[in-house]
Order: structure tokens, then sequence, then C-alpha cells
């Protein structure tokens, strides 16, 4: 080992209903190693510290730029993207472990399914196909606009925000800040906006924005800061007056 | 489609956000400003306070209706939403995280004050004459014992907290605060306005001790 060398400390599960366990590792130095190249150098000599031959880790990657959101995981003690987590820049020995609140599927990796599901149930998505006419192109949106909508569009669905919250987790069916930051997105798209009621229906429902208890521990770990706290705010002041709307019509 | 009328669950959850400030909080304001009074001494207190505010029209009425039933809403709902908290203070060390884990501590701290508290003042008049004629006097005996001064310190400041947090978050669930801007703004009025109506009632319980 090289006085460089890297300390890492995995926490470990074989599979989804075993018990977790920590190995820890010792690994070359190098310079431009992020936590995703880290774990492939790992693969190709997978021995702790003891000597023993073990299992390579597993985990999820992708993209290596942090727009896919597949490597998550709670670096540290912090849910962050792995692939730009610089070694460098991080104290050891370096603790590795599965992205909280999910549940795991083998040591790094974890089910991310509930992401989606609540993404699902907001509808955030645009219909490009529909009563209306289509065949004019893309509505036009102003500059000012179109800067405060970008700044959500960055969302990768990395599950940080949601690992991050008090509120979100086994026990509870609250979506979570990532699918109601896209409900502020999708209701200002010029296109978005004709399902903008049924999307505040649906976070107007169980486990919906109501469920947020304003920790705002969502913004400050989110990797693309994303202003996750001020779309809630948004979110708060739509689910007003769809309320007033729903109550005293026309809704 | 589902609207939000036929799911309870986000009326629900405004009623209670709306509850904590009227007339919950109002009467906090109301009844801080008013003991804030013992100050003039034990005849003003009993005659232009307690005896005034007991000849109200419909008196009975609006204890229950204004004070006791939708302050019962609040704790008891608040207890159901405070069952979600998983707060991990140690791991996400941010202001913000803090205020959201004592927000739902202090409720709950509050409703043992409360139950002392109304317990020791409004129940007990009831079989209690003196306490009903001359409550200046009952209010000096019970604040002199230290310890339940300090019970008395907590449960004002805990309800002062509770209620000025509450606000900050209220204004960001209803969306009138939005920006970061707008947020840090009004958090900091709330500040004030919180320490103000502690300094508020901790003159009320001063005015107790001469």
């Amino acid at each position: 080992m090289t006085e460089q060398s890297i300390h890492l400390r995995v926490r470990r599960q074989d599979r989804p209903d075993s018990p977790s366990y920590w190995q820890e590792f010792k690994l070359p130095g190098h310079p431009d190693h992020n936590v995703v190249s880290l774990l492939m150098a790992l693969r190709e000599h997978p021995v702790t510290t003891t000597g023993e031959r073990v299992d390579p880790v597993v985990w999820d990657h992708n993209c290596m730029e942090e727009v896919c959101g597949s490597c998550a995981m709670l670096i540290n003690g912090v849910p962050r993207p792995s692939c730009s987590a610089l070694v460098a820049s991080l104290t050891q020995p370096i603790r590795l472990e599965p992205l909280p609140k999910f549940p795991v599927v083998r040591d790094l990796l974890v089910d991310r399914t509930r992401i989606d599901e609540g993404l699902k149930q907001v509808k955030a998505w645009v219909r490009i196909d529909g009563l209306w006419d289509i065949h004019e192109g893309a509505p036009r949106i102003g500059p000012n606009e179109w800067a405060a909508n970008y700044l959500y569009s960055r969302c990768m669905s990395c599950g940080c925000c949601m690992a991050a919250c008090p509120q979100f987790g086994p026990h509870s069916d609250f979506l979570g800040p990532a699918p109601l930051a896209q409900v502020r997105l999708m209701n200002a798209h010029p296109t978005g906006r004709y399902d903008a009621r049924e999307r505040l229906h649906a976070i107007m429902g169980d486990g919906g924005l109501s469920d947020c208890g304003q920790a705002q521990n969502c913004v400050r770990v989110c990797p693309k800061e994303i202003p996750l706290t001020t779309a809630i705010g948004e979110l708060g002041r739509q689910t007003t007056v769809q309320m007033f709307k729903d109550l005293f019509g026309p809704s | 489609m589902s609207t939000s009328i036929d799911n309870p669950h986000f009326l629900l959850r405004r009623v209670h956000s709306l509850l904590g400030l009227i007339p919950v909080g109002a009467f906090l304001i109301f009844h801080l400003w008013e003991n804030s009074q013992s100050r003039l001494g034990a005849e003003h207190y009993n005659e232009q306070v307690v005896a005034a505010l007991k000849g109200m029209n419909y008196l009975p009425l609006l204890e229950i209706f204004v004070i006791a039933l939708p302050l019962l809403f609040h704790a008891g709902y608040g207890l159901v939403i405070s069952a979600q908290m998983r707060s991990e203070l140690l791991r996400y060390r941010y202001p913000r995280n803090h205020l959201y884990w004592m927000q739902r501590i202090s409720g709950i701290g509050i409703l043992f004050f409360l139950l002392l508290h109304v317990g020791m003042t409004r129940i007990q008049g009831f079989w209690d004459p003196a306490v009903a004629e001359d409550l200046y006097t009952h209010m000096q005996a019970l604040l002199s014992q230290p310890w339940l001064l300090g019970v008395y310190v907590v449960g004002l400041l805990l309800s002062v907290f509770h209620f000025a947090n509450g606000l900050s978050s209220m204004a960001i669930a209803w969306g009138v605060t939005t920006s970061v801007r707008a947020q840090r703004l009004f958090g900091g009025f709330c500040v004030l306005f919180g320490l103000l109506l502690a300094a508020l009632g901790l003159h009320g319980l001063m005015g107790f001790l001469r």
C-alpha cells in the first residue's frame, strides 16, 4: 500500500431480508478517483483489510456525470450521487451506505421504484396528444418563466431529497419533495398546464403536499440545487386556490 | 376524478393549520395581554380582568367553541401528524430541521402544561369558590412555588415558540411565502413576534410575584 492509500468502509447486505454488516478495504490512491471509479477499482481486487477475498460490492451507476441519478448513496453519512463525490475531498475512512428510506436489494443497490410511483401518481409528464391543436409548434414562453422552470427540469430522480426528508420513508405514504417539484414544473409548462388541476388534486390526497413538515432538509442535500422548498411554497399557493375553487366553484 | 373535497386529508391539514392561528393563536395573544395586567395589582386584576371576562355574554359557549374545541382538534390532529416524524437531528444539523423537531416536541410539552394549567385554574374554580373569586391571590400562591413557576415559564415559552414557528411554516404551507428570501424575512418577523410575545407573557407572570 502507498502512503496515499484510500481507506473505505462499506455497509454490505447480501439479500433484501438479511442483516447488514460492515467491511473495510484499503485501495491504492489515485488523484482522480470519485466514489464510482473507486468502487470499480475495488471490484478488480475485492479483498478486505483482513485479507479475505469477498464478493465485489454491488452498486448502481450509469452516466458518471451527475445527470442520471442512479448512483446516489450515503457517503460519510450524507445522501449524494457517488459519481460527483471526489475522493480527494472526502475525509477518510470513507463510509459508504445504501441510500436510506429505500429497500436494499444488495449492498449499495436500492430499489427506487417509489420515486417512479410518486411521479406516476402526480402525472409528472406533459401529454403531447390530446383534444387541443398540437400542430402549431410548442407554445412560446417568456425568458423569465423559462429560467425559473429550468431549475426544476434539472431533477434526475436520484432520491437524495427523499432520503433526507424526516416525513418520508417506509412508515409513511408521503410522496417526497422530488415528485412535488415536478408538479410545480409540469403545471408551469404551456401544454402541461391543461392537467394542472388533476395534478393538484393528486397532491391534495393522502401522502400529498400537506405531509411536508417544512424541515427543509431536501433543499440542503439536493445535488442539483433545485429550489424544492420554493416549489413546495408555490404548490401551497396553487392548492390554496384550488381548495377555494373546489369548495365554492367554479372548479 | 377524485377532488380535494372527497378526500378529507388536505382539508383536515388546512383546518388544523388555520385553527392554530385562529382562534388558538389569537387567544394566546389575548390571554397573555390580559394577564400582563397582573402588574397593576390584585384589585385591578380581579375586577377589571377576571370579573369583566366572567360577565361576558355567552361566555360558556365561547369557552367551548372558540377555545376548548379548536384547541382539542389542533392538539389531537397535531399528535397524529407528529407520529410521522423520523427526524435525524445529528445527521442533518440544519436550523430548520431542528425547528421542525421542536415544533412537534413543544406541541406535546404544551399539552401536558395545559392539562396542569387549566386544571389548576379553570377546572379547580368549579368547586373551589376562592379560586374563582380571587384568582390573583390563587395565582400568586401557585407561582410562589419555584418549581411551579419554572413549569409556567417553560410552558409559556413552549407555547410562544410553537405559535411563532407555526406561523412561519403556516405561511409556506398556504403559499404566502414561496421564495427563499420571503421565507427568511418572514421567519425573522416571526422571531421578533415570538420575542415580543414571550416578554409579554413573562411580564404577566412576574406581575403575580410582587
